[in-house]
């Protein structure tokens, strides 16, 4: 062997002199981890292509849609709500599906730093996307008024400020379920499942459609009606994220990996 | 320094792991030897806070690993060469590692290169075989620069070149001072790599010790033309043997109770003639696992290899 493994003599605990990996560090890492595989650009590609496919509906369709510009941003975020919570879930499953969680456990043990890392980076990923979804609409718009159509524009800040959590709500829903079921398989199938389900409880039981089905709920977030519907809206946010989500937690810090 | 005491593991109530104690010292290898399914896995999982300890403690430079903070630069491990992300590059494998350890990304073409898999860098981890993946994995252990290595089975995989490659680092790192921890089920792999070694079966640590200790002192031969009444005697003195090929017993001697000249007294008062009386030879390690691993036979093979 010609090439030196080391160019001096190991030291004795040079742990002391190291301080921990700093957050922002992990979050990239993260990032580049959420990123950086075929299949993920893939999914990221397919995200972008859904959410421009899903525009050209208002645009066709004029009769079925308001006009208006909140309309066809509402349709950029019912379209980044289907795929994006997958990408979500894999920042978390993929660890133990694709077995990552071996490296990533062992170069850093705090677990909880992991899944805080996770969380930022899936954070950027909802705010990038919801930007994307932004630059979709106002092409759709751009497209619709070039048609000679009359557009309402009603866009407020507090609109936008509903669609952006609306986009992030549906994000870390996906986070929470991966966090909890940690199986790319189970989770993708139970964030379409789950809330089809409640959805369908809801035609059922008022009390269902107003505190848990999220298509209920959380359309007041993006469509800016808070009023009166806040104990609602923080009823389904704990159902569906803070709940999953703590519990996903306590199962990542604990789990064995084996 | 890597130290365990008392490590403890069950899974649904069956015990893997019971009361291993460990204890590497920086310069040294030591070999982690032991049947598939005997524990090694889980007792290196427990090292590295990957797996929860029932009761026991491990720590490394007299911390526990979850508590250092940046453990790539103080111990590298390579526990599950296949547990690695497919879809992602052995380059880009080295470079989120790189990146946590916050050690310059120049040092991953130097591993690369050092491991042997420069031209296969840019291919999916997916395509490597079980070799590549170990050698992948020996760069990514290495990549914080650190003064300890855990390596669970590192030559599995690896040819014959592979594995002489292999030993030549090991060596060369311990020489530095390093510390080495690896776990085998091969024999003639532990005996040719390490110089202390730490026999683990059914879970618990069944010998330990410096290697040549182990291998010079640890049986002595007997043989009778009357190898039933050889038996007889030795069973009547209540001293433990194993019966090996040609007739010949094999009787552990590591507790210093029991001597050569014991046997041959042992013999004289039963009347039964010996025609060898003798030290095994130092190529014994392989009865000496199997006799210190014999009462694993009869159990039940347990889970978590």
């Amino acid at each position: 062997m010609t090439i030196p493994l080391r160019t001096h003599a190991i030291e004795a605990a040079p742990s002391s002199t190291l301080g921990p990996i700093p957050f922002p560090r992990l979050v990239r890492v993260e990032w580049a981890k959420a990123t950086d595989t075929r299949a993920a650009r893939w999914l990221l590609a397919l995200v972008a292509l859904s959410t421009a496919g899903m525009m050209l509906a208002p645009i066709l369709a004029p009769t079925s849609f308001d006009q208006t510009y909140t309309s066809y941003l509402g349709v950029a975020a019912l379209a980044l709500s289907i795929l994006l919570p997958v990408v979500a879930i894999l920042m978390f499953t993929g660890e133990w599906s694709q077995r990552s969680a071996f490296a990533t456990f062992t170069q850093e043990p705090r677990r909880i730093r992991v899944v805080n890392a996770k969380l930022a980076a899936s954070m950027v990923m909802g705010s990038g996307a919801a930007l994307c979804g932004g630059v979709v609409t106002a092409a759709g718009l751009g497209l619709a008024s070039a048609s000679g159509r009359v557009l309402e524009a009603n866009l407020t800040l507090g609109a936008t400020t509903g669609y952006l959590l609306f986009v992030l709500l549906n994000v870390l829903a996906g986070v929470a379920l991966g966090a909890l079921l940690q199986s790319s398989a189970t989770a993708i199938a139970a964030s379409f499942a789950l809330p089809a389900a409640f959805a369908g409880l809801g035609t059922a039981s008022t009390l269902v459609a107003d505190w848990i089905d999220m298509s209920t709920t959380w359309s007041w977030v993006l469509e800016n009606e808070w009023g009166g519907h806040v104990p609602q809206i923080s009823v389904s946010v704990l159902f569906w994220v803070a709940v999953p989500l703590a519990a996903g937690v306590v199962r990542t810090i604990r789990r064995d990996v084996t | 320094m890597i130290t365990t005491t008392a490590l403890t593991k069950s899974y649904k109530k069956v015990p893997v792991v019971r009361d291993v104690s460990l204890r590497c010292e920086p310069g040294t290898i030591t070999g982690f030897l032991g049947a598939n399914g005997a524990g090694k896995s889980t007792t290196l999982k427990m090292i590295v806070g990957l797996v929860r300890p029932d009761r026991g403690t491990a720590t490394i430079d007299g911390r526990p690993f979850v508590e250092l903070p940046n453990p790539t630069r103080v111990v590298g491990t390579l526990l599950d060469a296949s547990a690695m992300h497919p879809g992602r590059s052995g380059r880009a494998t080295l470079t989120i590692a790189a990146r946590l350890a916050g050690v310059p990304t120049g040092r991953v073409e130097h591993l690369l290169d050092l491991v042997g898999i420069t031209d296969a860098a840019e291919k999916r981890v997916g395509t490597y075989s079980l070799g590549m993946r170990q050698r992948l994995g020996i760069a990514q252990a290495l990549i914080g620069e650190p003064a300890a290595l855990i390596l669970d089975e590192p030559a599995n995989g690896l040819d014959p070149d592979g594995i002489a490659w292999m030993r030549t680092l090991l060596r060369d790192f311990a020489d530095h001072g390093g510390t080495v921890v690896l776990s085998s089920h091969l024999l003639h792999e532990v005996q040719a790599t390490a110089d202390h070694l730490v026999v683990i079966s059914n879970g618990a640590v069944v010998a330990a010790g410096r290697l040549d200790d182990l291998l010079a002192s640890s049986t002595i031969l007997v043989r009778s033309p009357d190898p039933v009444a050889l038996a007889a005697a030795l069973q009547a003195a209540r001293i433990d043997y194993i019966a090996g090929p040609d007739d010949a017993l094999t009787v552990d001697i590591s507790s210093g109770r029991v001597t050569t000249e014991v046997v041959a007294g042992v013999a004289r008062d039963h009347q039964v003639l010996l025609t060898e009386l003798r030290r095994s030879e130092t190529n014994g390690l392989e009865q000496l696992f199997f006799s210190l691993t014999a009462a694993k036979a009869a159990a039940p093979q347990e889970a978590a290899a």
